[in-house]
Order: structure tokens, then sequence, then C-alpha cells
């Protein structure tokens, strides 16, 4: 998702222009990675937390500087402020209902065949992130799932890069050990895209 | 980006399968679950297992992205660009530039912030040694002297020095010598004021300077009787300024700063200059208060007021 950086900066460039197109295409570019991770944070009220934070995201465009990998750490940091008061508003007023079961987005009537699946996946997987210990979840999803490096993560989680990379690193090796229990292991020689 | 942040342990556990997911409390989606993966079955194919990761999270991303509320994030942008809030600061947290660049900015207006900050806070020191080590010089040279004897003890037992000091105070310039005097006894008598509120109360007496107030009475029971005899005689200082002044004419200030030119031109020409203030004032006051001054004073005073005077500037 790195190989979009350089587009999404020059997105983010012309959205600063002002550029309502360019902005759109930002929000195409991002929102994927960010819905992804707000969905590991706040489960099903990911997509309402996120459009909170696109809110803020269009309001303070201005105020950003950087580049496509920077827009990338800015805006996770916004939507994962936006998580956290979510989580306290929560917490204040406990909702007894569907996180019970930590049930994500079901597919809906109208999902075809491949965003059941894909929506049914995503359900799976995210009920294994879950498991991990919080601090590892968000550093395996800020790295793995927004993209963003070292650095950026540990900026947005306001840790010490040390720290965020040895959580990322303790995460993924819990993650694999959680799927060598389902005996995924068995899925053998497919591969992934060497850029992340 | 990380190979070897997809090495697993090795642990794999066959029994973990019939737990998944009913382990996950509600609205705490990262809490730790209670029983983690025991690590004994190292049987666990590492490059399959960072693969199977990798498919994992990539499922965690949103495939498709609802047109819905992308338009109504555009929505927003366009009302922000129409009120013109895009045009806000740059808050630090906004600034996602590389840490180079963005380090070479900071560093920049840091250096210059320090660089402001040391010259301000420099001058202040540079200020206050300048006036610190002119009360220090004076107070070494004159506790031998006389004029030193006028500030805690004897503005009345020698009239004559006094006038010299709170002449040339007025008239010669703020840092020379003996313009000092009228000072310290003012810090004496705003002591003496101040102990006679706070006495018996709390900490106040630990406090420097009235351990120096103390020393300067020659032990805590005398403090009393010293503070009354320095108000009572600070008051009649005052009164007593101008008709003094004009007793002695040949005191003010050219024959005071004459009668010790050493002490006099390294007090008022040092103060920009700390260390030489420190250094000059030290030595030159010394050697002008026994040298120039001795014959003047009180000795009976000198001597009294000596053990005080010398350890008082330092820590005041």
């Amino acid at each position: 998702m790195q190989a979009y950086d350089g587009e999404l900066g020059a997105a983010v460039a012309r959205a600063q222009e002002g550029d309502e197109a360019a902005f759109a295409v930002a929000y195409r570019i991002v929102q994927p990675g960010l819905l992804g991770y707000l969905r590991g944070l706040v489960g099903n009220d990911a997509e309402d937390v996120a459009s909170d934070a696109w809110l803020e995201i269009a309001r303070d465009l201005g105020r950003f500087k950087g580049d496509g990998a920077g827009f990338r750490g800015w805006t996770a940091t916004i939507a994962r402020h936006r998580a956290l008061d979510h989580l306290r508003r929560q917490k204040v007023r406990p909702r007894a209902t569907a996180l019970e079961n930590d049930v994500l987005d079901l597919p809906g009537p109208h999902s075809t065949y491949e965003q059941a699946v894909e929506s049914l996946a995503t359900q799976h997987a995210l009920q294994l992130v879950a498991r991990l210990p919080r601090d590892q979840a968000e550093a395996v999803l800020l790295r793995v799932v927004v993209g963003l490096d070292g650095p950026a993560a540990a900026r947005v989680l306001g840790k010490r890069p040390g720290a965020v990379r040895t959580a990322a690193h303790r995460g993924l090796k819990r993650l694999a050990r959680l799927l060598g229990g389902e005996g995924v292991t068995d899925e053998g020689p497919q591969t992934l895209g060497e850029s992340r | 980006m990380n190979g070897d942040d997809r090495q697993p342990s090795g642990g794999g556990d066959v029994g973990m399968g019939g737990q998944q997911g009913d382990s996950t409390p509600s609205g705490r989606p990262f809490a730790r679950p209670g029983a983690d993966a025991p690590q004994d079955f190292p049987d666990f194919p590492t490059g399959a297992s960072s693969v199977a990761v990798d498919v994992l999270l990539a499922s965690v991303r949103a495939a498709h992205v609802d047109s819905e509320r992308e338009a109504r994030a555009v929505a927003a942008f366009r009302e922000a660009r129409e009120q013109a809030a895009h045009t806000a600061r740059t808050r630090r947290r906004d600034d996602w530039r590389p840490h180079a660049e963005r380090r070479v900015g900071r560093s920049l207006r840091a250096t210059l912030t320090a660089l402001l900050a040391s010259v301000t806070l420099g001058g202040v020191a540079v200020a206050a040694i300048g006036v610190s080590s002119g009360g220090d010089g004076d107070g070494e040279g004159n506790g031998r002297g006389g004029p030193s004897s006028s500030a805690p003890e004897a503005p009345s037992a020698t009239p004559s020095e006094s006038a010299g000091a709170a002449a040339s105070a007025p008239g010669a310039s703020r840092s020379d010598g003996p313009s000092d005097h009228p000072s310290q006894a003012q810090d004496t008598e705003a002591h003496c004021r101040a102990y006679e509120k706070a006495e018996g109360r709390g900490k106040a007496m630990e406090a420097t300077a009235w351990r120096h107030l103390v020393d300067a009475a020659g032990g805590e029971a005398n403090v009393r009787a010293y503070c009354a005899g320095q108000l009572s005689e600070s008051d009649g200082d005052g009164k007593g300024q101008e008709p003094e002044q004009g007793q002695e004419p040949g005191q003010e200030q050219e024959p005071g700063q004459e009668q010790e030119p050493g002490r006099g031109q390294a007090n008022s020409a040092s103060p920009p200059s700390a260390s030489s203030a420190v250094g000059s004032t030290g030595s030159t006051g010394g050697t002008g208060g026994t040298g120039g001054t001795v014959g003047a004073g009180d000795p009976a005073a000198s001597t009294r007021a000596a053990t005080p005077e010398t350890g008082k500037p330092k820590k005041d």
C-alpha cells in the first residue's frame, strides 16, 4: 500500500490547494486501512468513528504538513483520538448489545458473494487480532493494515519506536501462533507482494 | 517492511482452534485473552505462518469504500474550504514532514530560542553578579575598616562615615562602592521588621537571611535587642541625612571616590563583565577597605561588625 504514497501525497497537496476531487482520491486511498484499524479499535462502530475522523480531517487539512506517508500517520492519529473518545463514551454509557459477542458487520442483503466472503474473513481476522493485548494489536494494525513505518506508528501511539517495534513483533508472533492453532498453516505457498 | 517481525516463535497449539472467538469481551476488543497459547509445539512452519498472517491482516483492510460516507467527507472538505478553515496554522501534531526536514526547521528555531534565553539569563546573571560583587567587595573591605560598621552598627557612632556613604549614593554612580551601605543597612532593617512579624513561626528562622541576622546580632537571644537598636538608628539616620551631608562637604562624592580609587573604579566599571567584577572588586575592595578607611572608622564597632559582615553578602 505504500506504493500509493506518492499518489497520495500528490492528491493531498492538490486537496490542500482546494481540489475537491483530489480530496476524494486521498479518501479512497486512506480509508480502507484506516477503517481496518478502527475496526480493531471499536469494532462495529468503526464506520461511524471513521466518518467523524474524516470530518476533522477535512476541516484541518490546511494545517497538515507532510507527504503521503505523513498523511497516513496524521489521519491515523486523528482517527485514534476519535476512537478513544468513542470508547470513553461507551464506558460511561455501555451498550449491552452487539459488542457482547464481538460480532462484526455481517454480510448485508445487498452484498455480493465476494463481499460476503470478505466480511466473514474480516470478522475472523479481527477476532484473532482482538485476542492480542491492546498495544500489540494496535502496533500490528498500524504497521500492517494502515501501512505506517515504525517511527510513524510510534508517533501515532505516543510511544517510543522501540516499544512499538517490540509490540508489533510480539503481536505478529502471537497471531501466527493463533493461526497455527487453527491449522491455517496448510495454506502453503500463497504469496503476497513484498511491498510491505 | 519487517521480515524479522514475522518470525513466529515456533510455538503452535493444536488445541487453540476450539477456543476461537469465544474469549473476547465486549467493548474492549483488545482485552488480553485469559489463556495464552503454550509454546511447546515447535512444529510450526515459519514461512507459511507469516504468509497466513499477511493474508489475515489483509482482510482487515476494508476492500470497498462506502461512497455515501465519502461524499459526506468531501462535503465537509468543501465547507471548510469555503470558510477558509484551510488557512489555519500548522500545529506541531500536524507536522508530519520527514524527520530531517522538520528537525532543521525546529532546530533552527530552538537554537535561536536557546541563544536568546542564554543571552537574557546571562545578562541577568551578570547584572546580579555585578551588584552582589559590589556588596561583596565592600563587605570584605569595609568589614575591617570603618565604613562597613556604619551598615549594621554605627551610622550614628560615626556620622561622618555614614554621611559619606549616604551622600555618594544619590550623587555618584549606582555601583560606586560606598553606595551599597544604605542598602545593606536597609536589608538588616527589613530583616528585623520581618523578624518581628515572623518570630516564632514555622521555619522562617531557619532561612539563610535569618541566620545572618542572628549572626549579626550575636545570638538568637540578642536579635530583638539588636533589631530595636537597628530600627531606631535607621530612623535617626533617615532624618539626619541632609544635615550630615552638609556637615562634611569634603566627604561627598569626589573625595569618596578619590579616597579609594581602586575600589570605586572597579565597582563602577565592572558590572558588565561578571568574572572580572568578582575578582577585582574583591581584592581592591579589601585593600581599599583596610588601607584607606581603617583610621576613619570606629574601631569598636568595626570589630563587632566584622564577623557577621564577611559571611553575609555572598549569600544574600
